[in-house]
């Protein structure tokens, strides 16, 4: 018998091969000393039903809305800053100056400022559709009740984010706005003056209102809804993503038994065993 | 030869699920597609259109308010870019929350009574928020079709309905005060085709409460069983009765709630019964 | 087991503990006694210290080179004794019977039970280390050293007999305009004080702001320019204010709905009580402002108005009634 032989490659193939191992060099040796690019190739290649729709990227368009809202909340407090004190030069206090300044004064800056306000009502708007669409696929069921219960507290934190920021301004809707807000809590019975106290930051509302307001939003709430967002996000990749329920392909039917049509996922039917006591085929304690 | 048949047993909940979910794995392992790129082009579009609504709203406030005459408190289509810096000691100025807690503003207005207040500020809030915190454990029924699931899609549609009315009453609402009303008064002369003499009286209307409980020509507000004003006139009772009214309602009108108004002054009570008397009635 | 003498082959090879000491210590505190000295008193401490650092620098170094000059070093080898395990207690394994550890009674403190408690103790003593001055700074500054600002107004005199004004003034100069409130004053007249039945000055001076949850309470009623009155600005002790003359019927509130009437008794809405009030009072003929408090509600009008006060609370939290029980603990105010 003749023996092939391997023919040759072309001095293009060699070229292709070196460029090859020049680009994985890198990611090979990040690799070898973290284990970050298998985590990142598991979360990019693993399998999602072949049937998903568009209403399931409602979710990571509110993370898309949060991302802009980090980055440009990041923008905007290089120029605010939060003081109540009157401006000598101006007569207006420091930080409602300090967004003019930025709204009319710094380069692009009425565009940050813009996608910041907007942004944050585009978020809570992503938010609850995204929740009203988990509602609707039932997608809040076992095994992913945990899951809805991070979500609806990332909404809640949105909202309590939102109702921080909106004194920032210090204008008039910002502060009366906020003074409601903040009785509200105060009728709560038994601690609610003392919560309410606290949130003053004194009897009234005054600088160091604006101050607490200003680190509740810009550290201690992001600092929680990254903190869940990432919770949200590793529940999602561990449990999988659902198939639209009304889909006649969805992942996770039941199968056929006994010539019958495939039966919708989550519908309950007795599992019925054989007369030798063998649990028919994709039943619990059945093989697979 | 004989079968046996075996009684027919039902495996527990927790079985079914952890079966059901386990065939879900399986199914996406044969049958899934991988997340990127079919999955993750859809992510990409929907957050490239978030981008640019985001980036397209700011755009449009910044033009629509400062554009036209280089002024960020002219309001435009958004609204204005900046408001007046904080006064807390005004007295004109009307509050609201931004346009998401717009339901839970108007939830206070719904609870008027003293003794529900508390209801209506934390009550009813904390009662939904554990509601909608332990609903798996609420419903922890398999079947995940809308159409098999007529409870939930019921309580759904009922939440997301009111909400949206909750919300859109609170956008609409208006307490009808002075520093409202004023603007109306234009309107109201063109409407009602008031004469000169009845301007001062129109004013005065406007700006001494009297639409926090009486509607006039789409103004105000009925509170208190008060009665529509928009004509009046067509019940001719008079000037003088009128004034005799607005000095001491309850002489007129046994067991009326209003207060009285003699405090303004004889002149001026005369200047609001012209104005009365000339309102026949919107054209 | 013999000690092993420390020859030249093996001195190398093996770790040589020496029995401990006490002259490092001894040493380590002349080092400090001197740098102490250094600062407090050069001449006497730091000799001192000195000394004591030279005779223990001596004795440990004398110790620490016992080898290399020759001498015995006596080691205490590590006794392991086999026994067999007696009841409640861990035999030693089978395979380490020869190098067996100290029997040790189960229900004794091992080192790792001791070394697990003293982790979590010292892990819970740092936390609170922590946490409790972070919290109380976080927590306290709100409901302590809160003030009282007394408003100086202006003279009684410029304030009219009946007419009512919406007063706006700054209550705490050091904060400047944040601390700008509201307030409607009508002068009462002169009324009689039990007490010294001498005539005084009557203020009614009504807060603005709404008892359901705080919004700013208006005027229902024609005021400056539609009444055709100037407003009166002044410049105070507390900065500048303003008086804006207005003729009210009651006063509403723009936020739920809630309407008051001229003594600030709620007659519709949600407000759970009266409109607080400024207690006031004469000061050189001049009227000067003190803290507000919560009225339920108002009897009479003007200078006899009984009015039913309580400790300022908070708007939408009850003072009377069985609702005021929701709210026993008011925080400090002044």
């Amino acid at each position: 018998m003749a023996t092939t032989y391997k023919r040759k490659p072309t001095k293009a193939e060699i070229r292709r091969e070196q460029m090859e191992a020049a680009v994985m060099y890198p990611i090979d040796w990040l690799e070898e000393r973290s284990g970050l690019v298998g985590g990142v190739k598991y979360f990019l290649f693993r399998n999602v039903p072949s049937d998903i729709n568009w209403m399931q990227t409602l979710g990571s368009a509110a993370l898309t809305a949060f991302l802009v809202q980090a980055i440009t909340g990041v923008i905007l407090a290089m120029y605010y800053t939060p003081s109540v004190q009157t401006d000598p030069a101006t007569g207006q206090p420091v930080a409602w100056e300090s967004i003019r300044h930025i709204t009319d004064d710094v380069t692009m800056g009425w565009l940050v400022r813009g996608m910041h306000k907007w942004g944050a009502s585009v978020f809570i708007i992503l938010m609850f559709l995204h929740m009203g669409r988990v509602f609707l696929f039932g997608a809040y069921k076992y095994p992913r009740e945990l899951n809805w219960i991070v979500g609806v507290l990332i909404l809640v934190m949105g909202l309590m984010e939102g109702f921080t920021g909106y004194l920032l301004p210090w204008d008039q809707t910002a502060y009366w706005a906020s003074v409601v807000g903040i009785n509200l809590n105060g009728t709560a019975p038994f601690l609610g003056p003392w919560l309410a106290q606290f949130l003053r930051g004194g009897q009234e509302i005054g600088g160091e209102t604006l101050t607490r307001f200003y680190s509740i939003h810009m550290l201690l709430i992001p600092g929680a809804i990254i903190g869940l967002i990432t919770l949200h996000l590793y529940l999602v990749i561990r449990l999988g993503v659902t198939s639209p329920p009304w889909s006649k392909e969805a992942a996770g039917m039941e199968p056929a038994e006994d010539g019958h049509a495939p039966l919708r996922p989550g519908l309950t039917r007795p599992v019925t065993r054989n007369g030798n006591g063998i649990a028919a085929q994709g039943e619990p304690g059945g093989q697979k | 030869m004989a079968v046996v048949q075996q009684p027919k047993e039902k495996p527990s909940r927790t079985d079914e699920n952890r079966a059901g979910f386990a065939r879900y794995k399986e199914d996406v392992k044969k049958r899934g597609k991988p997340f990127y790129p079919y999955a993750m082009f859809h992510d990409t579009v929907m957050s490239l259109v978030v981008v640019a609504v985001i980036i397209g709203l700011a755009a449009i406030w910044k033009w629509s308010s400062f554009g036209p005459h280089h002024d960020g408190t002219n309001p435009g289509l958004l609204g204005p870019e900046y408001d007046a810096p904080a006064d807390p000691g005004t007295t004109s100025f009307v509050p609201r929350p931004d346009w998401y807690f717009y339901f839970l503003f108007y939830l206070l207005r719904i609870f008027k009574w003293p003794e529900s207040v508390f209801l209506g500020t934390v009550g009813v809030p904390t009662i939904c928020l554990l509601l909608l915190i332990g609903l798996p454990f609420l419903d922890r029924r398999r079947e995940r079709r809308p159409s098999a699931r007529p409870v939930a899609m019921v309580a759904g549609a009922l939440t997301i309905l009111s909400m949206g009315v909750l919300t859109w009453k609170g956008a609409t609402a208006n307490e009808a005060l002075a520093s409202e009303v004023i603007r109306d008064v234009p309107r109201w002369i063109q409407q009602e085709n008031l004469p000169p003499a009845a301007v001062p009286g129109a004013k005065l209307f406007a700006t001494s409460g009297c639409t926090a409980c009486h509607t006039y020509a789409g103004s105000g507000g009925s509170n208190l069983g008060a009665p529509d004003l928009t004509n009046i006139a067509s019940r001719n009772l008079g000037i003088a009765t009128q004034v005799k009214h607005l000095r001491n309602p309850s002489s007129v009108t046994p067991g009326s709630p209003m207060p009285s108004f003699a405090s303004l002054g004889d002149a001026r009570l005369h200047q609001l019964a012209i104005f009365l008397e000339s309102s026949h009635g919107t054209h | 087991m013999q000690p092993e003498q420390p020859s030249p082959e093996n001195q190398h090879e093996e770790a040589h503990l020496p029995s401990p000491s006490v002259y490092p210590i001894g040493f380590a505190i002349g080092i400090v006694v001197i740098l102490v000295g250094l600062v407090i008193n050069p001449e006497l401490i730091s000799s001192i210290g000195a000394v004591i650092a030279l005779v223990f620098g001596f004795l440990w170094a004398r110790d620490a080179t016992r080898d290399l000059r020759g001498e015995p070093v006596a080691v205490e080898p590590e006794r392991r004794e086999m026994v067999e395990a007696g009841a409640g207690e861990t035999a030693p394994p089978a395979d380490q019977q020869g190098v067996a550890l100290p029997v040790v009674p189960e229900t004794a403190v091992t080192r790792s039970h001791f070394l697990e408690g003293a982790t979590i103790g010292l892990g819970a003593v740092i936390g609170g280390l922590i946490t409790v001055p972070v919290a109380g700074f976080a927590l306290l500054p709100s409901f302590l050293g809160q003030k009282q600002h007394k408003v100086d107004l202006g003279p009684v005199d410029k304030f009219p007999i009946g007419s009512w004004f919406i007063a706006t003034f700054i209550v705490d100069p050091a904060q400047g305009e944040v601390s700008r409130r509201a307030a409607f004053v009508r002068n009462n007249g002169s009324v009689t004080d039990p007490s010294t039945k001498k005539q005084v000055p009557s203020f009614t001076i009504i807060s603005n702001r709404c008892t359901h949850v705080g919004c700013p309470t208006q005027a229902n009623g024609p005021q400056g320019p539609t009444l055709g009155k100037p407003t009166i600005k002044e410049h105070t002790a507390n900065g500048p204010a303003e008086f804006v003359p207005v003729i009210p019927a009651g006063y509403g509130c723009p936020c739920h709905g809630s309407q008051f009437d001229t003594e600030g008794n709620r007659t519709a809405g949600p407000a759970v009580r009266a409109l607080d009030r400024y207690g006031f009072e004469i000061n050189h003929g001049r009227l000067v402002l003190l803290s507000t408090y919560s009225v339920s509600h108002v009897v009479g009008t003007g200078g006899q108005a009984q009015i039913y006060k309580y400790k300022s609370t908070g708007p939408g939290q009850h003072v009377d009634g069985p609702e005021a029980w929701f709210y026993p603990l008011q925080p400090p105010h002044h």
